[in-house]
């Protein structure tokens, strides 16, 4: 299986550098600052070479760069940039996969065709990336996901690392250990056993891996030889529609981003896209004048195309929404359709009409055939073990 | 109007819910359920989800013990039955 792998270098730090020119030209960690603790989501890579890394306690990142500029993370917008990369890539091929923020797997059998060569397909992938982002990816072509990724990785961004059929276990033998995919005890002790390439490893034989490290000990001394049997896992995407609203003046008042809340729905319930369906879910999306995103995820209990009952679901939302500054644009989606649930109204439920004319009905009923023919529900020994003995039906009367 | 049927009105009656209905099953010689025969169609059991044994009433002449079984059946359907461990005569019922 011939596969692409497109990796934007520190993908979170890239897309803040691409809005903020400014933090070209200094150190950049971001992570999510709180009280006691807090962790290095990520991190540029001047930052990386005064010894600090991903996960790292934030604390300690700023004492090893204390210069850096420190931003909190923007979760959404890093989400949307990513999900715009994947649009971008599935135009050139229907499956793709995305493995993580900033880096994606594109399967590539049967698209030579449509290139001069291989490179130009390489080259493709990073225009894609390019035109849907703003961002320089490295790529790397080879036969499975493991060699696609390392030949990605260690390619300068902008560049194309093709590595022929037949070449994964040469192209792999130089590189260091730490890239493959295995527990951290597992690198450990290979560093510990001086086996520091992969080269080193796919000298073994099978037997001498699996005694020392089990069931990760062939994994990665297959990877090691350039073997990678995982399919690729292509994104399956959800019907979804989408509308928003941008506001001349950012909002403050919640009161004006419900009204702002329900002319969205109002027109997204009108689509013919919904077809008559209904949604599960609905998720809102809110850019703030400081530039960050908000965003929250619903899930109806069941599908539903009523607007007020979304509109109180939304409500609910914006009234408990912690917004850190007014709001400049909203946007609503609504996905997960489905067939609407049906609802069983209550017999007796009605307004006072409708009541009084269901009374005169029993009523008539009973007088021709002698009893009620309206029967209802009535618990008897609701706590008996017996299920017969928990309810009965009995003659209704109004 | 509707003319009156000369019926004299009674009193309200308390008609039984959820009364067990015969079914006919196929047990091994342990007693569990293997099959059970649902209209025409003979359905076998591929997994006992539940069992639950209810002894009640023991104080009045027909005392209740029944063995309850939540079964899946072959087709996907999940039915319950009990096994009355006095007559041994098996029943669907809801429970």
């Amino acid at each position: 299986m011939r596969v692409g792998c497109v990796w934007v270098l520190h993908f979170p730090v890239a897309v803040e550098r691409r809005n903020r020119v400014a933090l070209n030209r200094c150190s950049v960690l971001i992570g999510e600052a709180t009280e006691q603790r807090g962790a290095v989501l990520d991190c540029s890579t001047e930052a990386e070479a005064q010894g600090v890394r991903v996960g790292m306690p934030l604390r300690q990142a700023l004492g090893l760069c204390p210069s850096a500029y420190f931003l909190l993370p923007d979760l959404p917008r890093y989400g949307d940039a990513f999900d715009r990369i994947l649009h971008s890539l599935e135009a050139v091929s229907p499956l793709v996969e995305p493995a993580a923020l900033g880096c994606a797997f594109i399967g590539l059998d049967g698209l030579n065709g449509h290139y001069r060569d291989e490179m130009a397909l390489g080259n493709g992938l990073a225009q894609a990336v390019r035109h849907a982002s703003g961002l320089t990816p490295s790529v790397g072509l080879a036969e499975g996901k493991f060699t696609a990724r390392v030949a990605a990785t260690v390619s300068a961004p902008g560049e194309v690392c093709l590595v022929p059929e037949g070449q994964e276990r040469r192209f792999l033998a130089p590189i260091d250990v730490c890239l493959l995919s295995c527990s951290r005890d597992t690198l450990r002790h290979l560093e510990l056993f001086g086996l520091r390439t992969m080269g080193d490893l796919a000298s073994l034989p099978l037997g001498a891996a699996q005694a020392q490290f089990g069931s990760e000990g062939r994994r990665i001394w297959e990877l090691a030889q350039g073997i990678d049997r995982e399919p690729l896992h292509p994104l399956k995407r959800e019907k979804s529609i989408r509308e928003h609203l941008a506001f001349y003046a950012p909002l403050i008042s919640r009161e004006a981003l419900v009204a702002a809340g329900r002319e969205l729905l109002t027109c997204l319930l009108g689509q013919p896209a919904m077809g008559g369906r209904a949604a599960r879910r609905m998720t809102l999306r809110a850019l703030l004048s400081d530039g960050r995103c908000w965003e929250r995820a619903i899930v109806f209990r069941e599908a539903t195309a009523d607007r007020e009952q979304v509109l109180c679901v939304l409500k609910s939302a914006i009234e408990t929404a912690s917004l850190t500054a007014p709001i400049e644009e909203l946007s609503i989606e609504l996905s997960g359709f489905a067939g609407e649930t049906g609802k069983q109204q209550g017999f007796f439920w009605g307004n006072g009409r409708q009541r009084r004319q269901v009374a005169e009905s029993i009523r008539q009923l009973k007088a021709r055939y002698g009893r009620s023919a309206v029967l209802q529900v009535v618990e008897v020994e609701p706590w008996s073990r017996i299920p017969e003995r928990r309810h009965a039906l009995i003659d209704y009367d109004l | 109007m509707v003319a009156h049927p000369g019926e004299a009105t009674r009193p309200y009656r308390l008609r039984p819910l959820n009364q067990p209905r015969p079914i006919r099953v196929e047990a091994d010689e342990s007693g569990e359920p293997q099959a059970v025969v649902l209209g025409r169609e003979r359905l076998a059991v591929a997994a006992v989800q539940d069992c639950w044994r209810i002894d009640d009433e023991w104080w009045r002449e027909r005392s209740v013990s029944r063995l309850y079984y939540l079964l899946l059946l072959e087709d996907g359907q999940v039915v319950t039955v009990y096994q009355d461990l006095i007559g041994l005569r098996w029943a669907r019922q809801a429970y």
